[in-house]
């Protein structure tokens, strides 16, 4: 194995989407490389974005004092814990990554499978974090989990340090005995699953990429102000990726009763000229109401596993 | 408001237009956007939307506007104000004949309600006062949700908050009982005021199109079930926002000029039925119970409507 | 045209009267008051077609300011002091909003202690939010500059709002013979507003003032700003260019006086100015080569013009008639940057603080300050900024301190 004394510091960024616990991920691994003895620092980035938008978190782990703060643009170990976020141009999964980065994608796919389709360079873990947190905690919360696989990718986290640090970080919270147990036992299963730290996980980073100073000229107003003229156009956003089930309709046994096209949040159910509801699957944010308020509950969900 | 002539009598009254188009920021199921989203199909899209900070500013941001319509951002305390310079400047316009008056729009102020409450209030008060034709649409998540749910002063008693957790010196979490905001701008006699709720889309509609035949203030405090910060999932808005309307404790009603009138009459659901739905008041049943607290919500809520059956 | 005796104030309502303007929310605050006063009587007899709203502060009266504005309204309103400061977050909102108004503010020291006098703690505290600035010595100038400031603030190069200062009390109550243009002159300089770029109307929606995350789009717009500011340094003197061809007065980014042969330059603002140029010319008398610049165009600020007025000078002194608590005096640091790479610049720059809450700046003041330039080109010696305080300003202090019962003596006992 190669010695890592060369680069001492290691840079991990967390990929999740608002709600799924990747702040509170990135502090748990925050805590237990503080409990190591490490220089540490973790931090979330927050955008526009609540609840189900794709989001970002950071930890850096350190022999040495950090100089560094903020965004890590090149990662170490890069985790996309939502696997719909591998297709979504917005939230820039892959930036940086480089033959040293090691990345880990939730998702019940082989790693071969996920090189193959998106052509990742470096190292690529996989494992279904999902299906442990669902099977164990009983929600898709992949804080303690998503931790658990991190600091054992990082080779110098022990056992025992990332269950303290998931007890501690999810006692600040406010979490309940119970849960925070499941959280540690389902932490415990996937630190277990993980292989041990790979030798090309600690190569020194590569130079930025050169960039240039440019000169801004001074731009028409219309350009120049932050307006937007465009009408409806957050429909490019196509939000359907943030959806963990997906409604479905079966339109043989639906009474046209329109309940389903009233109560969408999102304005993602049209009538159709049959006067059935139809779903944008495009922006469907998989919220649910419309299931669960379908008086005839002829709306089932499936749970998105083929996202991309 | 009597059903009989009334311009909405089912769902499938309500218009299939929509105006704020999917893709926004705001969290999976937000029950205010559903109301917001509702109001708009009455509204129509001649609208111009004055937001104060808050979750809804997040609407629209840069370059995306889901809207049909136009959108200005101010900042938390003033959205009334900017409402009012918008009117007056369309106002003048048109009779100066700079614009025609086809290109005339609903001022509509659209703010949380924090804002309303706490830090626009004054403005919102010397709005009314003045007489502003407008709409002003309250979100009421009852917290300051947008910087991680706060509490404002419309957060209820009882509840939790990032600010009023449930601790040894006050077990019940918020100590304060929500503002009546109803009453506070009742007391200004606006033309038209009315309570709203997501899960009654008839109800709420009905009240715009009956407030848009006034000129003046027109004044909404819409029920906004807020997943994350009530914490609950985000299937459950609708179902939530039903459960306050039958418990009593989230009144339907309106007042034209003051004079008031409930909407629909709640079937008295016990309370506890709704505080159970919501994380928010966990700690009301959770480790132990605190009868006490959830007797005085009760209460509260008996009360009011002791009130406003007997009159 | 017709000359008549106004005060700054009513100066300041004929500008807006004149220009045409659409819209005035107002909020009272001494000793701005007059102005909304006799805007909002005009208008009710009938003789301004214009919109006038009392709003309920100065947060919610710029707030409506700007708004309206950014529906295509033409826009005045004037505040002071506390009012401008009390509205301030809505200042840096209206210039990114790119939406030109005029607002007056009338230079009131700020509180605490609170007092009525001026000094432009008040106006400078806003140099930094993108509003131009324009700072005036005499009510004619408030008028002029307000018929200037919409063309230079509705130019498709700028589209920024603008600041126009004038001292409470020494103009804004001060009655002096003011040329009242009449309005076809003023409709030949001033075209109606008609923007491009931002209103309201039901056939053309837009989003205004949007939330924008990334520092990448936000600098792009902040610095779009400053680079609008900066045109308004050519903007200002075409502007000013036809402004001269039809009303015959001049006016350019800095007013030189006497400054031609001068090697003592003193460099002040406003109305005290006028304070300044009557010192130059005593020292002219005793055969000193003095002269002054006034600071006129703040925002942006003219290096340019400055560097080449200030060319070979010997000693220049900047008086500040303003503050900044630990640091010394604001203006005196533009000027200062503004030299520093020229090789040609003057051997010394002084920097004084004076006129605080109103305080008079007497000759003696100005002996001290032309003692100074001597001393420190003599010994290459500058000092650091001064107050201009003088025996009688502390004869004064004590025996208030003594009435307040607070007797130096007891106090140290
Ligand atoms: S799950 Fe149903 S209600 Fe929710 S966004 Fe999708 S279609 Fe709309
Ligand atoms: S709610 Fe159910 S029954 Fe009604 S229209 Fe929708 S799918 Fe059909
Ligand atoms: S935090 Fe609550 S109110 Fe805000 S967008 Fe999310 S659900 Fe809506």
């Amino acid at each position: 194995m190669k010695n890592s004394t060369n680069e001492m510091i290691k840079r991990v960024r967390f990929h999740g989407r608002g709600g799924q616990g990747m702040k509170t991920a990135s502090r748990i691994v925050g805590t237990a490389s503080f409990l190591e003895g490490f220089f540490v620092q973790d931090c979330p980035l927050y955008g526009a974005e609540r609840r189900g938008a794709p989001m970002v978190a950071f930890t850096r782990l350190s022999k040495e004092p950090i100089l560094e703060r903020g965004l890590i643009v090149s990662p170490d170990i890069n985790i996309i814990a939502d696997e719909t976020l591998l297709g979504d141009k917005n939230a820039n999964v892959f930036q940086g990554i480089w033959e040293g980065t090691v990345t880990i994608v939730n998702t019940h796919y082989p790693a071969s499978h996920v090189r193959n389709v998106h052509g990742i360079v470096g190292e690529i873990v996989t494992l279904d974090v999902t299906e442990i947190a669902l099977n164990v905690i009983g929600e898709s919360v992949l804080s303690s989990t998503a931790a658990a696989v991190v600091c054992k990718l990082t080779g110098v986290i022990s056992e025992s340090s990332l269950e303290k640090a998931v007890t501690r970080e999810l006692s600040s919270i406010n979490l309940k005995k119970e849960t925070i147990q499941k959280n540690v036992q389902a932490a415990l299963i996937c630190f277990d699953r993980i292989p041990e730290a790979h030798p090309h996980y600690f190569e020194p980073i590569k130079e930025d990429k050169k960039d240039e100073i440019v000169k801004l000229e001074y731009a028409d107003a219309c350009l120049g102000s932050p307006s937007v003229y465009a009408k409806g156009s957050t429909k490019l956003k196509k939000t359907g990726n943030w959806r963990l089930f997906r409604p479905v309709i079966d339109h043989e046994k639906c009474s046209r009763c329109y309940t389903c096209f009233v109560y969408c949040p999102h304005s993602c159910i049209s009538i159709d000229g049959d006067g059935y509801p139809q779903i944008d699957y495009d922006n469907c944010k998989g919220c649910l109401t419309c299931f669960y308020e379908c008086p005839k509950k002829v709306i089932s969900k499936d749970r998105e596993v083929k996202a991309w | 408001m009597s059903m009989k002539n009334a311009a909405y009598k089912k769902f499938k009254d309500i218009s299939r237009e929509e105006h704020i188009s999917p893709g926004t920021a705001l969290c999976t199921g937000c029950g205010g956007l559903l109301a917001l989203r509702l109001a708009y199909k009455v509204l129509g899209e001649n609208v111009v939307i004055v937001n104060a900070a808050g979750c809804f500013t997040l609407l629209s941001v840069y370059p995306y506007s889901p809207f049909s319509s136009s959108w200005m951002y101010t900042a938390m305390a003033c959205a009334p104000a900017g409402a009012q310079g918008i009117r007056d400047a369309l106002d003048i316009l048109i009779k100066k004949g700079k614009l025609k008056s086809e290109e005339n729009l609903k001022v509509v102020v659209l703010t949380g309600d924090g804002a309303a409450n706490d830090i626009g209030l004054q403005s919102t008060s010397a709005a009314i006062y003045r007489g502003l034709d407008f709409y002003y649409f309250c979100y009421d998540n009852e917290a300051y949700s947008n910087t991680g749910f706060q509490m404002s002063s419309a957060t209820p008693y009882g509840s939790r908050t990032a600010t009023s957790l449930p601790g040894e010196i006050n077990p019940q979490g918020t100590v304060q009982r929500k503002k009546d905001l109803f009453e506070i701008w009742r007391a200004h006699k606006p033309p038209y005021l009315a309570t709203v709720s997501p899960s009654h889309p008839v109800d709420l509609s009905n009240k715009f199109e009956k407030a848009s035949k006034f000129e003046g203030p027109k004044l909404f405090i819409a029920l906004s079930p807020c997943p994350p910060g009530w914490s609950f999932d985000a299937s459950n808005s609708v179902n939530i926002a039903r459960l306050a309307v039958q418990t009593g404790i989230w009144p339907l009603k309106e007042a034209v000029y003051g004079e008031v009138k409930h909407t629909v009459i709640p079937k008295f659901k016990p309370v506890e039925e709704y505080l159970r739905t919501q994380n928010r008041y966990d700690h009301l049943f959770n480790p132990v119970k605190q009868v006490d607290v959830i007797d005085n919500i009760k209460k509260d809520v008996e009360q009011y409507w002791e009130r406003y059956l007997d009159s | 045209m017709v000359k008549e005796m106004l005060t700054g104030n009513s100066a300041a309502a004929w500008g807006a009267r004149l220009s045409e303007v659409d819209y005035i929310p107002a909020f009272p605050i001494t000793p701005q008051t007059e102005i909304i006063e006799v805007i909002s009587q005009w208008i009710n007899d009938g003789e301004m077609n214009a919109k006038f709203t009392n709003m309920d502060s100065e947060h919610s009266m710029i707030t409506a300011a700007g708004t309206a504005a950014a529906t295509g309204a033409r826009v005045f309103s004037a505040t002071s002091s506390q009012g401008l400061l009390y509205g301030y977050e809505m200042l840096y909102n209206v210039t990114g909003w790119r939406v030109p108004l005029v607002l007056v503010n009338v230079s009131r020291g700020l509180s605490a202690p609170i007092t009525l006098e001026p000094d432009h703690n008040d106006v400078l505290s806003a140099r930094d939010s993108g509003f131009i600035q324009i700072h005036a010595e005499t009510c004619q100038e408030i008028l002029d500059t307000i018929l200037m400031a919409y063309r230079i603030a509705e130019d498709e190069r700028v589209l920024l709002p603008v600041l126009i200062n004038m001292d409470g009390f020494y103009l804004s109550f001060t009655r002096e013979p003011v040329e009242v243009p009449g309005k076809d002159e003023v409709s030949k300089f001033l075209p109606e507003y008609n923007p491009k770029h931002a209103f309201f109307k039901a056939s053309n929606p837009m989003s205004q003032g949007v939330a924008v995350l990334g520092g990448s789009a936000y600098s792009y717009f902040k610095y779009q700003m400053h680079l609008a500011s900066l045109n308004v340094l050519t903007v200002h003197d075409e502007v000013a260019g036809e402004f001269k061809r039809i009303f015959g007065r001049s006016y350019s980014a800095i007013e030189a006086f006497k400054i031609d042969d001068a090697e003592y330059v003193i460099i002040m603002s406003n109305s005290f100015t006028i304070k300044g140029k009557a010192a130059v010319n005593k020292f002219r008398e005793k055969g000193l080569k003095a002269g002054l610049l006034r600071l006129r165009l703040i925002r942006p600020f003219p290096s340019n013009e400055l560097k080449t007025l200030l060319k070979g000078k010997k000693a220049v002194a900047v008086i500040d008639q303003n503050i900044s608590p630990g640091s010394g005096g604001i203006l005196s640091k533009d000027v200062t940057t503004a030299l520093y790479h020229e090789p040609d610049r003057p051997e010394v720059i002084l920097s004084f603080i004076g006129g605080l809450g109103g305080k008079d700046i007497s000759h003696a003041e100005f002996n001290h300050i032309v003692e100074e330039m001597e001393k420190s080109i003599e010994t290459g010696i500058v000092p650091e900024t001064q107050l201009l305080y003088t025996k009688n300003d502390l004869d004064q202090i004590n025996n208030l301190l003594n009435i307040a019962g607070k007797t130096l003596e007891e106090l140290r006992n």
